[in-house]
C-alpha cells in the first residue's frame, strides 16, 4: 500500500482519538454554571 | 414494514451484499481481503490497543466504586439463577466456533510455529495463542458492549439500541440522531454478515460430521446444500413465534452436549496429559495476556505478519462484528444484576471454560503429535473442517460423540440465526421488543442467502474475511459507546 493511504488512514484514527477525548472531557450543556 | 428507512436501508445493502456474493463469490471474497488488508497493515496497532482498552476498562469497573451500580433500578432482582445465565451468554457468544476450532485452531498455529520454535515450546505457544484469541480480551469485548446497552436500558430507561447511548448523552439534536441512525445500520450490516459467516462455517462442519458418521466419501457441495436447506427449513418455525423459554431449552441443551463432550474426552483420553497441558496453559496465558494484548508483530518477518492479520486481528475484528449482538442478548439477561458482578462473570467464566476446552481439544492433538503414530497435521493442512471429528474417531463410542456433535452444531446454528433475526428485527423497527413476523422472516431470509454467499465461496478464510469487512466500523463505534457510558456513569452519585 502507498505510504499516502497509510499515513491518511492513521491521521483519521488520530483524529477519531482526539474526538473522542474532546467530548469525554467536553462539559455538558446542563452543567453550565448558569443552570 | 416500507415505512421504516432504516429497515429498507438495511435490508437493501445487506441483501446486496448476499447477492454480490452468490453471483460472484471470488469477486466479494476478494474486495473483502483488499479491504480488510489495507486497514490491518495500516490499522493493526489501533486495534490491539482498543481491545486492550476495553479490558482494562472493564477491569477498572469492576474494582471501582462504580462497580456496585446495578443494571436496573435500585431494588430490581436478577431475572435468571446464576447458572443457567452464565450457561446462556457462554452459549450465545461461542457456540458453533468452540466446535469447529477446538483442536483445529491451536494445531494451525503449531503448523507455524514450530518452523521458528522446537516441538515442544510451539505446542505451548501455540496454545497460549489459542486462549488469547478466546480469552479476557474476546469477553472484554462483548462485556462492555453489553454493559453500555444495559446501563442505558434498564437504569435510564433507554431503547435496547446501539444509538442510544449517543442520543441520551449528546441529545436529540440533528447530528447526534444522524450518528445514532448510521450507527445502528452499521451494527445490522455487522451482525448480518457475522451471523452468515457462522452459519457456512456451521454448515461446513455439520456436513463434515455426516460424512464421517455415514461414511460418505466425494459428496461435496451437494451434501453442504442438503443441510443448509435443513437448516433454513429448522429455523422457520421458530421465527414465527415468540422468543420464549424454548430458545433457552435449545441453547441449554447444544451446552450439555458440549460440556459433556468435554469430561468425556478428558476422562477417556490421555488425562494426566491433558491436565497438565490444561494447567501450563492457564499459567502461561494468565503471567502474559495483558502484554501480549499489545503485541503487534511489527518487527517480525512478513509470514509472522500474516499470520498475525489473518488470525488475532480477524478474530478481535469477529468479536466485535458479533459484539452488537451478543452485548445485547446479554444485557437483556442481566438485569438487576451489579456492574461488578456482571464484569467479573461475563469476562472470567468463559474464559475458564475456553482455557479447558482447547486444553483437552488441543491437548489431544498434540499428544498425537508427540506419539507420531497420526498424520493429524496432514488432517490440519488439508481438511480443516473435519479435525474434530478425525480426534473423536480415536476414541471409544466415536458414533455417539460424532452425532452429538453434530447434533450440539446444529442447535447453536439454529440458535444463533432465530436470535439473530430477532436482535436485527428489533434494531431496524426502533427497538420493538415485539417485531412483527414478516420482519423476523425477512432478516430470517436474508441471513440465510448471506450464509449461502459464503458457504459458496468454499472456503473458511474467505468467510473471515468477509466478516471482518462487516465488522471495521466496529472498532470506532464500540469506543463511541464506552465514551457515552464513562459520561454517564459521572453523573452517577454513589
Amino acid at each position: 500500500m502507498s505510504n499516502i493511504v497509510d499515513t491518511i488512514m492513521n491521521i483519521e484514527v488520530f483524529i477519531f482519538i482526539g474526538i473522542l477525548i474532546w467530548l469525554y472531557f467536553k462539559p455538558d450543556d446542563n452543567d453550565s454554571p448558569k443552570n | 414494514m416500507l415505512k421504516n428507512p432504516l429497515l429498507v436501508v438495511a435490508l437493501i445493502i445487506t441483501a446486496s451484499i448476499a447477492i454480490w456474493g452468490i453471483v460472484d463469490t471470488q469477486g466479494l471474497a476478494n474486495f473483502a481481503a483488499k479491504l480488510v488488508g489495507a486497514q490491518f497493515s495500516s490499522r493493526a496497532w489501533f486495534i490491539m490497543l482498543t481491545v486492550s482498552f476495553l479490558l482494562i476498562i472493564s477491569i477498572w469497573l469492576a474494582i471501582s466504586r462504580y462497580g456496585s451500580i446495578k443494571l436496573g433500578k435500585d431494588d430490581d432482582e436478577p431475572e435468571f439463577a446464576t447458572l443457567s445465565w452464565l450457561a446462556m451468554l457462554f452459549s450465545a457468544g461461542m457456540g458453533v466456533g468452540l466446535l469447529y476450532w477446538g483442536t483445529a485452531e491451536p494445531l494451525s498455529h503449531y503448523l507455524l510455529v514450530s518452523d521458528y520454535e522446537n516441538s515442544n515450546k510451539a505446542a505451548s505457544i501455540s496454545l497460549f495463542l489459542t486462549n488469547f484469541h478466546w480469552g479476557f480480551h474476546a469477553w472484554a469485548i462483548y462485556a462492555m458492549t453489553g454493559l453500555v446497552i444495559a446501563y442505558f436500558s434498564f437504569r435510564l430507561g433507554c431503547p435496547s439500541l446501539i444509538s442510544s447511548p449517543i442520543i441520551k448523552v449528546f441529545g436529540k439534536t440533528r447530528l447526534p440522531r444522524t450518528i445514532g441512525w448510521l450507527i445502528d445500520l452499521m451494527a445490522i450490516v455487522a451482525i448480518a454478515i457475522g451471523l452468515g459467516g457462522s452459519v457456512a462455517m456451521g454448515v461446513f462442519q455439520v456436513k463434515e460430521g455426516i460424512d464421517v458418521l455415514f461414511q460418505l466419501k466425494d459428496t461435496g457441495m451437494g451434501l453442504t446444500m442438503g443441510v443448509f436447506v435443513v437448516l433454513c427449513l429448522t429455523y422457520i418455525l421458530p421465527l414465527t413465534v415468540e422468543l420464549g423459554k424454548g430458545m433457552v431449552l435449545l441453547s441449554n441443551a447444544a451446552m450439555i452436549v458440549a460440556g459433556t463432550l468435554l469430561i468425556y474426552l478428558l476422562l477417556v483420553g490421555p488425562t494426566s496429559f491433558l491436565m497438565g497441558g490444561i494447567v501450563q496453559g492457564l499459567g502461561e496465558y494468565l503471567g502474559s495476556f495483558l502484554v501480549h494484548g499489545f503485541t503487534t508483530f511489527t518487527f517480525m518477518d512478513d509470514r509472522i505478519g500474516g499470520w498475525f492479520q489473518s488470525w488475532t486481528l480477524t478474530y478481535m475484528l469477529w468479536w466485535l462484528a458479533w459484539a452488537p449482538f451478543v452485548g445485547v442478548f446479554i444485557a437483556r439477561i442481566s438485569k438487576g444484576r451489579t456492574i461488578r458482578e456482571f464484569v467479573c462473570c461475563v469476562v472470567l467464566v468463559p474464559t475458564a471454560f475456553s482455557i479447558l476446552w482447547f486444553g483437552v481439544f488441543g491437548g489431544i492433538g498434540f499428544y498425537d503429535i508427540q506419539s507420531g503414530e497420526l498424520p493429524i497435521l496432514d488432517v490440519v493442512r488439508d481438511n480443516i473442517s473435519g479435525v474434530t471429528f478425525y480426534v473423536l474417531e480415536q476414541f471409544p463410542l466415536s458414533s455417539l460423540t460424532i452425532a452429538g456433535v453434530v447434533i450440539a452444531a446444529f442447535l447453536f446454528l439454529v440458535t444463533s440465526v432465530v436470535s439473530a433475526a430477532f436482535v436485527l428485527a428489533m434494531f431496524s423497527t426502533g427497538g420493538d421488543l415485539n417485531p412483527s413476523t414478516k420482519v423476523k422472516l425477512s432478516w430470517g431470509f436474508v441471513l440465510g442467502a448471506l450464509g449461502l454467499a459464503m458457504i459458496l465461496s468454499g472456503s473458511i478464510d474467505a468467510v473471515k474475511s468477509i466478516i471482518a469487512l462487516g465488522a471495521l466500523p466496529f472498532v470506532f463505534i464500540i469506543l463511541l459507546l464506552v465514551v457515552c457510558f464513562l459520561k454517564a456513569l459521572k453523573t452517577e452519585r454513589i
